[in-house]
């Protein structure tokens, strides 16, 4: 056996022993620094690091939620969600198939001998090819029925000759969709029902074919059927201009998300939808709910790998509008059938309101659209179509028009208030009047002889309007018109974005109103004001501009007795019927007792008489003013009013553009309108308030 | 010693070599191979199937003669009722025969059908798929429905020569369009098989059921196909809709749990109706799609 001192294990010097202590200490610190550095790590700062982790391996989807739907008020859904079935292709499972097309298509390159090979292009081909394969079984199966496959009438294969661009992956969105939104699925059919865009096929075909997909197409695959909520409007065009419509939107709503703790991932979107116009978008907070999320790890290449955690989205709450879907229908059938001589629709609007609360009742305007076909692709062609025809023009609230004759409602009361006139007081009006040098004509040539307050509002008398305008004088007269509210904008934005509660509607405000008077005239430049400007404007023409349903809240707040009316589209039963700024309208019972029977005799004899409805008695007030259209005069054909005569429920107000070939009077254009909207409001009030003998009276 | 540690070592060597060629062989190779697996396994899956329907045999003959008579009379009974039912059926077919005759209509029979036994559950998927004891040889092709009566039982998914494999109606791989008793309006829901391990309980889900759906009072709405998706005939039972219908939170839709038939556990036989014209899926499933045109 040796000697343990023969192995020198141990120092036996005082150098050696010295030597030892320090590489004891330069291990110990070693490991000291390493063990400290590990706590640090493991413990200081494990919370930040997992963070950094989590952050570069995980993501979060957002998805957007189903919006609210619009209700009218007596509950129909006037806009609702439907699904939307797509085919999407599962970018990660199908990495394979692109590889081996890569391969193949690099082989054939280098075949080739073309010198430098574009491996990025290679590679789109190669996804492009794979995509388009999948694509065209997709078609194959959604198109194919057992006598076409019989027949072998199938194509099977697209090209980008002669195929219809939705058979056709298109190389700049697959790209962009790489560079985005690698990790969502990519789409191949984004509806499947409706395949087609600007085609119309029938439900029960769309129907077909997602059925065929669902029964047919292997279920196990990179090829997916997927599904999500989208707008559909169950009425097609039925109030659009007041529903609006949706579109694309990257900005979705918010989320239950923590965002502080998941501030460092990162986050991808499908896309959603936002309101454009109309409720859609002013009500956009309230109907679109909260987003959806899902946690995903994912993997080097960028795709999804698995999902740890989700939140399904929540849907928007609903909202109820003040519309009547029967009132609504028939003012748009009634518009609808007024054409020019061509057969072209006019443009046109119509307005009925709760004369007690304000609530519109139907507000229609046209030319239209129809916003199931702005819900989801709007085609270019459609775009041009309404942008041609005027249709994105909510005429009723945003067109400026001269009220013709309707004003002459206001002419009379500023004339009793201002003295100028009483009640029973006759004026002598002759074929015309001269004002500055300048003959103002009656719109009848024989002229209306002795005329009182109630004749003048039954034959629309020219004459009248202009003295008692000129006796008034236009300050007065203009102020009159201002107490009734022509010069402020209806239903505009809420004073602040967080009054959710509000009942305004905050469609785009009707500026341009214009009430004038001598500043007026002298700030746009026309010079001073003249007698003749003044008579003008007493029979709602010359320089005055107004809207359908500011025309329409003149009739209500006359057949309350009061100056102002407040118009809401939102339905609340315990509303207010107080209105704002309203006050009296300051006429004696007399004065307003004649006021109301010249509305009245309007129907039973004078120019609003063609439309009278036996058994329902109602008043209004026609209007037939002068518009210039490219350079010639065109009519414009108003009628106000409210029903019934003696128990004021509902005002109304209809406008119609004349062309320049069209003979357009209040009367007889406008005044159709107005009954079918006061005999389809007749159908829903109660048989003991409102009874017409005849329901549909013929034109 | 040094002779054993050899020959272990050449079974370790024999085994790694053996997986290496299994993993870089062509796919045509293991799809082959399995293929032939599967034949070979055929007739132990038909003796089976033949021992059990045997041993029912036997298991009924042993029965006294009692219960024979008893069992006679009953079937007297409904064979009787039966009777009257195929008369009635003649009616109407024979009506049918003369409209359409009216109507110069010639509508083309769509499926044949094709009587099978179940040879057994796939073990691997107990709940999800069943093999039946016919296949290509007769006539049965991928994507063709598989019924029983008149309730679907699922789809054929794979065809081999002498057997097939069913994905039945509570399988992943099984989804199809229904319409549910009680929709006025018919629209179409989205039937989908869920997956269930071997101890769980089958299921299947019904989506997109609209909100404003209501079942019928006191009764299971009855799922049925739809027959616009070019596999299933029109009006075939699915199942029934669980009373347990719950709204999605997304909010617009519905969605509850279909019952299937009773008959799904404890199938011995089924009809396989095998269409006269090729659907497009069939062919994507057959993989006969590339060479279709």
């Amino acid at each position: 056996m040796r000697d343990l001192n023969d192995l020198k294990v141990l120092p036996s010097t005082r150098i050696e022993r010295l030597r030892l202590i320090l590489v004891f200490w330069i291990f110990s610190s070693g490991f000291i620094y390493v063990a400290a550095g590990l706590l640090v790590r493991q413990w200081l700062q494990s919370g930040d690091l997992k963070e950094q982790s989590d952050s570069q391996s995980r993501r979060i989807i957002l998805k957007p939620p189903a919006r609210g739907r619009i209700h009218d008020r007596n509950g129909y859904v006037l806009v609702d969600n439907r699904v939307r079935w797509s085919v999407k292709a599962d970018l990660s499972e199908l990495q394979p198939e692109f590889q081996t097309e890569y391969r193949k298509l690099l082989a054939a390159e280098r075949a080739r001998e073309t010198g430098q090979i574009d491996r990025e292009k290679i590679q789109d081909s190669a996804r492009l090819n794979v995509l388009q394969r999948w694509l065209d079984k997709v078609w194959f199966v959604i198109d194919a029925t057992s006598r076409n496959i019989k027949k072998n009438k199938i194509p099977v294969k697209s090209n980008p000759v002669d195929s219809p661009s939705e058979r056709l992956v298109k190389i700049d969105d697959l790209r962009k969709h790489l560079r985005e939104r690698r990790a969502l699925p990519y789409t191949l059919v984004s509806d499947l029902a409706f395949p087609v865009a600007d085609q119309s096929i029938t439900t029960e075909e769309g129907v077909r074919a997602v059925a065929r997909f669902v029964e047919q197409f292997p279920v196990d695959g990179p090829i997916r059927l997927d599904s999500d909520i989208i707008r559909t409007y169950p009425y097609g065009t039925l109030a659009a201009h007041v529903l609006g419509y949706v579109k694309d939107t990257d900005e979705l709503p918010p989320n239950t998300l923590n965002d502080e703790k998941n501030e460092l991932l990162q986050k991808l979107h499908y896309t959603g939808k936002k309101g454009a116009a109309g409720i859609e978008e002013s009500y956009n907070e309230i109907l679109c709910g909260l987003s959806g999320w899902e946690l995903w790890t994912k993997t080097s290449a960028g795709y999804n790998k698995e999902l740890l955690r989700k939140s399904d989205p929540t849907q928007g709450s609903f909202v109820v509008l003040s519309l009547d879907i029967e009132i609504q229908r028939a003012a748009e059938k009634a518009l609808a059938q007024i054409k020019d001589s061509q057969g072209k629709v006019l443009p046109a609007a119509a307005v009925m309101l709760d004369v007690n609360t304000g609530e519109i009742l139907a507000l229609a305007s046209q030319p239209t659209f129809n916003p199931n076909r702005l819900a989801d692709r709007v085609t270019r062609t459609y775009f041009d179509e309404i942008e041609t025809s005027g249709g994105w023009l909510n005429r009723a609230i945003q067109g400026l028009y001269p009220p013709g004759s309707t004003f002459k409602v206001i002419t009379a009361i500023a004339g009793m208030r201002n003295k100028v006139i009483d009640w029973d007081d006759i004026l002598e009006c002759g074929p015309s009047y001269r004002v500055g040098g300048r003959d103002f004509p009656e719109h009848d040539p024989a002229g209306y002889g002795q005329v009182d307050l109630e004749k003048m509002l039954a034959v629309s008398c020219n004459v009248w309007n202009y003295q008692v305008g000129l006796g008034v004088g236009i300050e007065p007269l203009a102020a009159e018109a201002r107490r009734f509210g022509l010069d402020t904008p209806l239903l505009q934005m809420p004073p602040s974005a967080d009054n959710k509660n509000t009942t305004e509607l905050p469609f785009p405000a009707n500026r341009g109103l214009v009430v004038p008077d001598t500043a007026y005239k002298l700030r746009i430049g026309a010079g001073p004001w003249t007698g003749g400007d003044t008579a003008n404007t007493a029979i709602g023409q010359g320089f005055l501009l107004t809207t359908p349903l500011h025309m329409a809240c003149v009739a209500a707040s006359v057949a309350r007795g009061e100056t102002r009316t407040t118009p809401t589209i939102i339905h609340d039963p315990g509303r207010d019927a107080r209105h704002q700024g309203a006050e009296s309208i300051g006429l004696n019972g007399l004065q307003l007792a004649a006021l109301r029977s010249g509305l009245n005799r309007c129907v039973e004899e004078g120019t609003a008489r063609s439309v009278m409805i036996p058994g329902l008695a109602f008043a209004a007030k026609t209007g037939t003013s002068e518009y210039f259209q490219k350079g010639q005069k065109a009519h414009l054909a108003w009628i106000i009013g409210y029903a019934s005569a003696d128990n004021p429920a509902v005002a109304f107000c209809v406008l119609v553009e004349g062309q320049l070939d069209t003979s357009t009077w209040g009367g007889k254009t406008a005044g159709p309108v107005a009954r079918d909207m006061i005999l389809a409001w007749a159908k829903k009030t109660p048989v003991s308030e409102v009874k017409p003998e005849v329901e549909e009276p013929a034109r | 010693m040094d002779k054993n540690r050899q020959g272990a070592k050449a079974s370790y060597v024999a085994f790694f070599v053996f997986v290496a060629l299994w993993i870089l062989a062509p796919s045509f190779v293991r799809m082959g191979t399995r293929e032939a697996f599967v034949e070979f396994q055929a007739p132990a899956l038909h003796l089976v199937a033949k021992g059990r329907d045997l041993a029912r045999f036997w298991e009924l003959k042993s029965k006294s003669s009692e219960e024979l008579a008893a069992a006679s009379r009953d079937l007297a009974r409904i064979n009787a009722a039966l009777e009257l039912k195929v008369r009635t059926l003649e009616d109407i077919r024979q009506e049918n025969i003369r409209l359409r005759e009216l109507a110069r209509y010639t509508a083309p029979r769509e499926f044949l059908t094709i009587v099978a036994r179940v040879a057994s559950r796939d073990s691997s998927s107990w709940w999800h798929r069943i093999i039946l004891r016919k296949g290509r040889s007769d006539g049965i092709r991928p994507g063709c429905p598989v019924v029983f009566s008149d309730r679907v039982i699922g789809k054929v998914s794979l065809v081999h020569l002498n057997t097939c494999e069913v994905d039945l109606v509570t399988s992943p791989n099984f989804r199809c369009t229904a319409y549910l008793e009680g929709d006025e309006q018919g629209r179409i829901v989205l039937v989908s098989g869920l997956p269930a391990n071997s101890l769980g309980t089958a299921r299947a889900k019904i989506a997109v059921i609209p909100t404003d759906y209501v079942a019928p009072a006191g009764q299971s709405a009855k799922v049925v196909t739809t027959g616009m998706g070019g596999v299933f005939p029109a009006g075939l039972t699915i199942g029934t809709l669980d009373s347990n219908i719950r709204t999605t939170q997304e909010g617009n839709f519905k969605e509850g749990t279909l019952q299937p038939s009773r008959n799904l556990f404890s199938l011995q036989e089924v009809s396989v109706l095998v269409p006269i014209h090729p659907a497009a899926g069939e062919i994507l499933l057959e993989k006969r799609y590339e060479d279709f045109q």
